[in-house]
């Protein structure tokens, strides 16, 4: 614990001081210090404070005081604005944690595409769908031949091995079958004959074979081959087997993907290898989900941030020369930002990328910030306005005036860092919000063009699949509710950190 | 704000728990309440999927019918309606064989046909059906200021194309009534598939008398159709329900076995579809792929039919597009593998991967179609599609290729096939595609003006006869919408329209497949099917190919004996 405290508690109501100039500040500073008003005990001394808190004080402490020339003086260096409001936010746990989300939010976004280096495009149809943390283990088999039915007779069994290549089943003529349909289930076949999936029907008893390569997974299946009727319905004259698949990929198929199994040397037919890692899993097309949301990051946050960024900048230009400026001109600038809120954003976004030429196929992602950057100023330039309308009367700003500072003095040095707080905290603000816009617009079709991903259109491919794959939509909607969170508690501290008022509050 | 006092209750993770744990309360909370909210408003239909008691089902529809005039009626809910209220002179039985409807007998000729109507067929409003009813509902078809989208499918009728031109008079249409019950036919060309034209819809009778009275509303709403199928239909809330009753008036005993078919929901969306046959209110739905593993689980017994669609991506040949060069067009077809697309991307059982214009089902001059004239296998060969593409690179003189425009529908299906292939195409070749995805309509709006280079697309059968996908890329037919035109084609098709020897016939058809395929006109992707699920207490529910989508005109309720 520190010795001296030069600062403590102030009561909630206490008066606040503007940080202004150097004379104001240092009356202020004089009349106002909160010890002085507040009838807390403040410690200036060199008593100690121990384990409890309790106050131990020696004999060496009633002496007479000593002569010393900093007596009065400043212990440590006055704080500057930024300083001050790093620690204020450095208390502020909620705001710290979102911070860190946020900065790793960018290494994700910036630096993960340099250490995950898989083509987000790419499409891994061995592993389609696929959840996280599967097993991937391989084996390498001939490239596929097509089958003309060959193979041993008897009743249905599988000719070769069963691999997610191809399960090749091969049957005897069930008794007083006029056809035969075939099913594959996951699950045992049980009293309510349900076969599961047909898979094919023959409407003759010519052809007693059939190759299943349909969405091969490891695992077990139960094929069922069951007998038709003369009518050519399916009848309860079935028979089936249990079928163990094991994951195969081709000499071809490895050697594209770079992978290598615990073999050091040329890979071969029949080594055991581990297919591609996807830590986050695939999509519907096999891409890898942790690729695509590091791209989709990109194009979230470069709209998150560049958006709120430009329009925000143009807000406060706006704001502060209407603020400023005053009167006619005033009410002539505040009328137009009226006339800009009340356009309807959708309709401007889609006539921007008309008027941008965007062609089919191409990524929306210019026209929705230009849209946005046009439309969506208004609110900051209403803000910064008030801001500014109050400080113009301020009486430092009058006493700065009287002693002759200039318009460009006034405003550099008095008004534009005082509405610092407001415009940080709504640039933050406004970035969650374009996030979000930024989903919302993908999610409808009219943002990114595919293959290119951002969370909003991977949430909407994901949405199909809710109920089978749900990390497909999980992982990309926890992103956009974790950045939107992340910004919003940010901005949140912010605002009470960066808020010159209370300065000297802690 | 006081800044917070130091001590350190929580780490960032617990704080993060924290926060995690305070979300899913506030969601459960509110699902819990939507819940409550939502258990107060119930539908008020019927009494589930199958009410043995009263022989009545309920079922639900895709999609609401935009009106069911069926002049000019195009969609496959339409069809489907209509398939069960209105019957046409000749119909389906339920192993697709065409059957008498209101002509007990007909003869095909080379230059016309007759057909004779039996004496009990009725309408709704206890009127014969006669064989002025189908003078005067073929004529209305072709006379231009109605504006029929499938006027085209009569012109073999003779002068029906000129009618529909409006060079014509529609009285100069090549059908009279012989008396009530004959009608006779003038074609303009041998037409031997002739039969299973006026199976289709437009080809359906309506009654002059009735149609005056509707006052140019046929159609629009139950009260405004008169029916002659083995249902009416007596309710007709738009966008809401529907009720078919049995008809009793209805000619024959061999259709029509359920009292009352209430179209309880009509709705697209499947997983809707699938939680109402889960609760018991609807007696069959589709699957999707997605849904298959929790129907293998909860033991349904799954059913599958084709849906008689092939899809394909259909290249562009006017001038000026890259697909326009041969050796493009075959590099586009050897670097892409149906059979990856359906088993891996697709992963829906009831699909097969195409290999031809002309889809497996369809019959030949005896047995089916494919078997008489086996299409060429389909050969998925990178290192020969490099080749072509070299090829073309050559000819067109280009150092490489501007970006291709892959035009698809922005249904689910439309998002995987344009992805996937633009993938393929990526990868095999180094092609760059250009995604346009557009709502059906300005999809098919696109498709006319020719703002593609591939479009991903598909073709469904009108009538079951190869025909139907015969003559697509004829060069008068406006749905061949890559303008592909060669004149070998057009004679081919020629051959197949008029041919009345069915080998010959069928000769001709073997060519044009082989001719599609030679010259790249499409690049097949799937034949598109169902997988479905039937309350099992439903018997003789179809699914079809041809015509209707679903079919219950013989579908019974089991336990019941038949009445």
């Amino acid at each position: 614990m520190g010795v001296r405290h030069t600062r403590c508690r102030q009561p909630a109501a206490a008066d606040r001081a503007y940080a202004a100039d150097a004379v104001n500040t240092s009356l202020q500073t004089l009349f106002r210090h909160p010890c002085l008003q507040s009838r807390r005990i403040c410690l200036v001394g060199s008593g100690s404070m121990r384990g409890s808190g309790e106050l131990m004080y020696s004999a060496a402490d009633f002496l007479p005081a000593g002569e010393r020339r900093d007596a009065h003086g400043i212990s440590r260096p006055s704080l500057s604005y930024l300083e001050d409001a790093w620690l204020r936010l450095k208390a502020n746990r909620r705001a710290l944690v979102s911070l860190y989300l946020v900065i790793g939010l960018l290494l994700f976004t910036i630096a993960g595409p340099w250490v995950w280096r898989i083509d987000p495009a790419a499409q891994d149809l061995d592993q389609v769908s696929q959840p996280p943390g599967v097993d991937r283990a391989a084996l390498i088999v001939p490239e596929y031949q097509s089958w003309d039915g060959s193979g041993p007779e008897g009743p249905l069994h599988v000719v070769g091995d069963a691999t997610s290549q191809s399960v090749r089943l091969k049957w005897d003529a069930l008794p007083g079958a006029n056809g035969h349909r075939v099913y594959r289930n996951v699950f045992p076949v049980g009293p309510e004959l349900a076969y599961g999936m047909p898979l094919a029907e023959f409407y003759n008893n010519a052809i007693l074979y059939h190759e299943d390569r349909l969405d091969l997974r490891p695992g077990r299946y139960y094929y069922s081959v069951v007998a038709l009727g003369a009518d050519g319905a399916v009848t309860d004259n079935h028979q089936t087997i249990p079928v163990d698949v094991r994951r195969v990929t081709t000499l071809a198929e490895a050697r594209e993907r770079g992978l290598s199994g615990e073999q050091t040397g040329e890979l071969a037919v029949g080594d055991s290898i581990e297919l591609q890692p996807h830590p986050f899993g695939t999509d519907y097309l096999g891409r890898d989900m942790l690729a695509r949301l590091m791209a989709g990051a990109r194009v979230s946050l470069f709209i998150g941030i560049v958006a709120p960024a430009l329009f925000v900048l143009f807000g406060v230009a706006f704001g502060a020369t209407a603020g400023f400026i005053g009167g006619r001109v005033d009410q002539l600038m505040m009328r137009f930002a009226d006339f800009v809120v009340a356009l309807p954003f959708l309709l401007f976004m889609i006539l921007f990328k008309i008027a941008f030429g965007i062609g089919p196929g191409e990524s929306g992602v210019m026209p929705m910030l230009v849209a946005m950057v046009v439309l969506l100023w208004p609110a900051t330039a209403r803000l910064v306005r008030g801001q500014i309308l109050q400080l113009r009367e301020a009486a430092y700003v009058q006493a700065s005036q009287l002693l002759g500072a200039r318009t460009n003095y006034l405003v550099l040095r008095h008004m534009l860092p005082n509405t610092l707080g407001v415009v940080l905290v709504t640039l933050t603000f406004e970035i969650p919000k374009a996030i979000f816009v930024e989903a919302f617009l993908s999610f409808i079709g009219m943002g990114v063009a595919p293959p290119t991903p951002s969370w909003g259109s991977m949430s909407n491919e994901g949405i199909a699949t809710m109920l089978t794959t749900p990390h497909e939509l999980i992982f990309p909607a926890l992103f956009i509710s974790i950045t939107v969170l992340a910004f919003n508690l940010l901005g949140d501290g912010l605002r009470d950190a960066l808020d010159a008022r209370m300065r000297n509050a802690g | 704000m006081n800044p917070q006092p130091a001590p350190a209750r929580f780490s960032v993770l617990g704080q993060l728990a924290l926060y995690a744990l305070y979300t899913v309360a506030g969601l459960v909370a509110i699902v819990w309440l939507l819940g409550l909210a939502a258990g107060s408003t119930g539908s008020a239909v019927t009494g589930g999927a199958i009410d043995t008691g009263n022989n009545a089902i309920t079922i639900a529809l895709r999609t609401e019918p935009p009106q069911l005039d069926y002049g000019r009626a195009t969609d496959s809910i339409s069809l489907t309606v209509l398939f069960h209220t209105v019957e046409g002179l000749l119909t389906y039985d339920d192993n697709m064989a065409l059957i008498p409807g209101v002509a007990e007998r007909h003869e095909i000729r080379g230059d016309g046909a007759t057909f004779w109507l039996r004496g009990d067929a009725r309408w709704s409003n206890g009127e014969p059906v006669t064989a002025h009813d189908f003078v005067f509902a073929w004529r209305r078809v072709q006379d231009p200021a109605t504006a029929s989208a499938y006027a085209f499918i009569m012109y073999p009728v003779k002068n029906a194309e000129a009618i529909n031109r409006g060079e014509l008079p529609p009285e100069a249409l090549g059908v009279r009534a012989l008396g009530d019950r004959v009608l006779e036919v003038e074609f303009e060309r041998p037409t031997p598939y002739f039969d299973k034209l006026v199976a289709f819809v437009t080809f359906y009778p309506v009654n002059e008398a009735f149609f005056q009275s509707t006052d140019g509303r046929f159609g629009a709403s139950a009260d405004m159709l008169l029916y002659n199928g083995p249902y009416v239909m007596n309710e007709w809330i738009h966008s809401a329900s529907m009720r078919w009753d049995r008809n009793p008036d209805y000619w024959g005993g061999h259709k029509g076995f359920i009292d009352t078919i209430h179209v309880g929901y009509i709705t697209q969306d499947v997983n809707a579809r699938l939680n109402l046959f889960k609760d018991g209110q609807i007696a069959d739905t589709q699957l999707v792929p997605q849904m298959l593993g929790e129907a293998m689980e909860r033991r349904w017994q799954i059913d599958r039919s084709m849906d008689g669609t092939v899809f394909f991506l259909q290249l562009n040949f006017r001038d000026g597009r890259l697909t326009a060069n041969k050796n493009f067009r075959k590099a586009l077809l050897y670097a892409q593998d149906p059979v990856e697309f359906v088993y891996k991307a697709l992963k829906e059982p009831s699909y097969m991967p195409a290999v031809s214009l002309f889809p497996f089902w369809i019959r030949g001059a005896e047995g089916y179609f494919r078997q008489e004239h086996p299409p060429t296998p389909h050969e998925y060969n990178v290192a020969k599609a490099r080749e072509h593409l070299e090829l073309a690179r050559r000819e067109l003189g280009l150092e490489t290729f501007p970006p291709i425009h892959l035009l698809a529908d922005d249904s689910p299906l439309g998002s995987i096939s344009s992805e996937y292939y633009q993938a393929v195409y990526t990868r095999n070749l180094g092609l760059e595609l250009r995604i346009d995805k557009q709502i059906f309509k300005q999809r098919l709006a696109k498709m006319d003006a020719g703002e593609f280079d591939i479009v991903v697309s598909g073709w469904g059968p009108d009538y079951d006869d190869a025909l139907t996908f015969g003559d697509l890329f004829s060069s008068w037919n406006l749905n061949n919408r890559g303008r592909y035109a060669s004149p070998e084609m057009d004679a081919l098709v020629r051959i197949a329209q008029s041919e009345l020897d069915p080998v010959k016939r069928m000769a001709a058809f073997g060519e044009i497949q082989d001719l599609v395929h030679e010259d790249v006109v499409i690049v097949p992707m799937y034949e598109r099917g169902w997988s479905f699920v039937v309350d099992p207490r439903l018997k003789g529910f179809k699914r079809r190919a041809v015509g209707p989508e679903v079919d219950y005109t013989y579908a019974r309720i089991d336990g019941r004996a038949a009445d």
